[in-house]
């Protein structure tokens, strides 16, 4: 426990004293501030339009004015933003030990492969869902300011647990994200992989075999992909949960055998 | 025998290139081994596979009587590496990247950062960030990571890189006190073979990924020594006088090899002794060869 309390604690640092965490905030950010704009486009199309604001893509994406419409968006803005933004994260905390050759000072070191590892997806897991706390809260800031109409304590709950349902089914997805960073030593196979994979979601929702999918599963959930969030089954969350593991042993076996050449 | 560091027949193929062939590597406690070679030669590789970051394709390695376990599992808080250049995290400061390596070694006492800051003279970077070092003050935190936890073994590439002749001199000391006062095995690959040569015990010749040779204390001491060489028009003759003179000449490709201190000191008396004796000297220099003429002759081959 020790050593993985002080992996997690150099972890942690890294992180702390990178960019990464304002980046990604900020990215994350975006989305409620988005939402919020197009909530203010829908109240009032006419003096949105007189601002220079086209008003009939905003109606397009969330339709009415309201708080399930803006939570509505905000989910679906976890599902894909999630992919991209935990992404980001993944391949920094993985990738950079690569890119700046730090990598060969946490191979002989009585703190094992194995914790550090764990501590590293510890640290990605606590950022992913620290973000999306944020965009939660971020959000209800912003409706609030914005003075949407139709809240209620019961649709709050609802819609932190669908965010909340949306980031779960994202983060598993990670740990096959980081495989790719560790064999590829760097940065730009993991972010080929995710726009790889990003790709091959929409397609396969498109296709009609998201449900089998697991990079489709979270904006499916998230009804990005339509409104079908009710054809996801046990075999979509299943699906996910395998790609998870297999990513995770596959991290795990490589760091402990594959040759360290850098 | 226990040793700090032992390979047996220690073999990395990669594909068809042989990296590294049938090393068997004894280096004792307190020992400062040299492990010379050309780029390419095998040395990292060879570095690598003692630190348990690859494995071999065959052959073993123990490091401190321990054999490497998969995972690279291995008596690591007892070892400290700098392999290849050194390496941090820009962003962070030199105080924690050293903290980071602390921690990682499970040392409680955060006091040990100081005290290798000092050591390694870095208190006036020690808030600075890593990324924006020079390449001297870079290679010096490296050191300190690797001195840190106080290791009874060090295997450090390339020690001397990127520092200025002061600061080589400042490690080589370094290094020696820690060798001599604190009985730590020092395993040391560079090119700088003047740097190996003064602070080797013994040296490690890596070619084309053999051990092609082992210089031991005595076979260092000769060649690190004076000899006065001779040559004459009648050889055989010149080596007699000499030798009834009371020098012991050693007669080497045509030239006369002569060791004694009297002789080094005093060329002329051997001139005289020459000339008396009717086989004037064509030529008579103090030579010294050195390290690196000897790891030319032996790595000049192509094969």
């Amino acid at each position: 426990m020790t050593r993985l309390t002080s992996a997690l604690w150099a972890e942690t640092l890294k992180m702390i004293r990178s960019k990464v965490p304002l980046f990604t905030a900020l990215g994350f950010s975006m989305a409620p501030l988005a939402g919020g704009l197009f909530m203010i486009i829908l109240k009032d199309p006419e003096a949105a339009k007189a601002m220079g604001l086209i008003s009939a893509k905003a109606q397009l994406m969330v339709g009415v004015a309201d708080w399930t419409a803006f939570f509505g968006f905000i989910t679906q803005a976890v599902a894909a933003g999630g992919l991209i933004l935990f992404s980001i994260t993944t391949i920094w905390i993985f990738g950079r030990e690569f890119s700046d050759h730090t990598v060969k000072e946490l191979l002989a070191l009585p703190t094992s492969r194995e914790t550090i590892i764990t501590a590293k997806f510890i640290v990605i897991l606590a950022w992913s869902f620290a973000m999306t706390l944020l965009i939660f809260g971020v959000g209800l800031v912003v409706g609030t300011l914005v003075v949407i109409p139709g809240w209620s304590a019961e649709l709050n709950r609802a819609s932190f647990m669908n965010i909340l349902g949306s980031a779960a089914l994202t983060l598993p997805l990670m740990s096959l994200v980081a495989f790719v960073a560790s064999v590829g030593r760097g940065y730009m196979p993991p972010f080929g992989w995710t726009i790889f994979t990003m790709v091959l979601a929409n397609i396969a929702a498109v296709m009609g075999w998201g449900d089998w999918f697991p990079w489709a599963v979270p904006s499916m959930f998230s009804g990005a992909a339509g409104p079908q969030a009710a054809q996801l089954e046990l075999h979509s969350y299943v699906v996910v949960i395998l790609t998870s593991i297999i990513g995770l042993v596959a991290t795990y076996y490589w760091w402990r055998h594959a040759d360290q050449t850098r | 025998m226990n040793y700090a560091i032992e390979t047996n027949g220690l073999s990395k193929y990669y594909g068809d290139v042989r990296a590294v062939r049938n090393v068997n590597l004894f280096v004792k406690q307190g020992e400062i081994y040299g492990f010379l070679g050309l780029n390419g030669a095998g040395k990292t590789t060879t570095i690598r596979a003692l630190l348990g970051m690859i494995r071999p394709s065959e052959g073993n390695v123990k490091v401190l009587n321990q054999a490497l376990g998969p995972g690279g599992r291995g008596p690591w808080g007892r070892v400290g590496h700098l392999v290849e250049s050194p390496s941090a995290y820009p962003e962070l400061s030199v105080r924690e990247n050293l903290d980071v390596a602390r921690r990682l070694n499970g040392i409680q006492n955060p006091k040990v950062v100081d005290d290798v800051i000092e050591r390694l003279t870095l208190a006036s970077y020690a808030d600075r960030k890593a990324g924006t070092l020079s390449s001297g003050n870079f290679q010096r935190l490296g050191l300190a990571r690797a001195l840190l936890h106080e290791p009874e073994v060090l295997m450090l590439d390339e020690p001397a890189n990127g520092l200025d002749p002061a600061g080589v001199v400042e490690i080589r000391e370094l290094l020696k006190s820690l060798a001599q006062e604190k009985g730590v095995t020092i395993f040391m690959s560079s090119h700088i073979l003047t740097e190996v040569d003064r602070l080797a015990t013994r040296i490690g010749i890596i070619h084309n990924g053999r051990l092609i040779e082992e210089l031991d204390t005595g076979k260092l001491e000769k060649l690190r020594s004076k000899h006065l060489e001779v040559q004459a028009r009648n050889l055989k003759s010149a080596f007699i006088n000499l030798q009834s003179a009371g020098y012991k000449p050693v007669m080497e490709d045509e030239t006369i090899l002569i060791g004694n201190a009297q002789a080094i000191e005093h060329p002329d008396a051997v001139a005289q002794i020459l000339v008396d004796a009717g086989t004037p000297p064509t030529r008579l220099a103090v030579e010294q060869q050195n390290l690196e003429e000897h790891f030319m002759q032996l790595t000049g081959d192509p094969k």
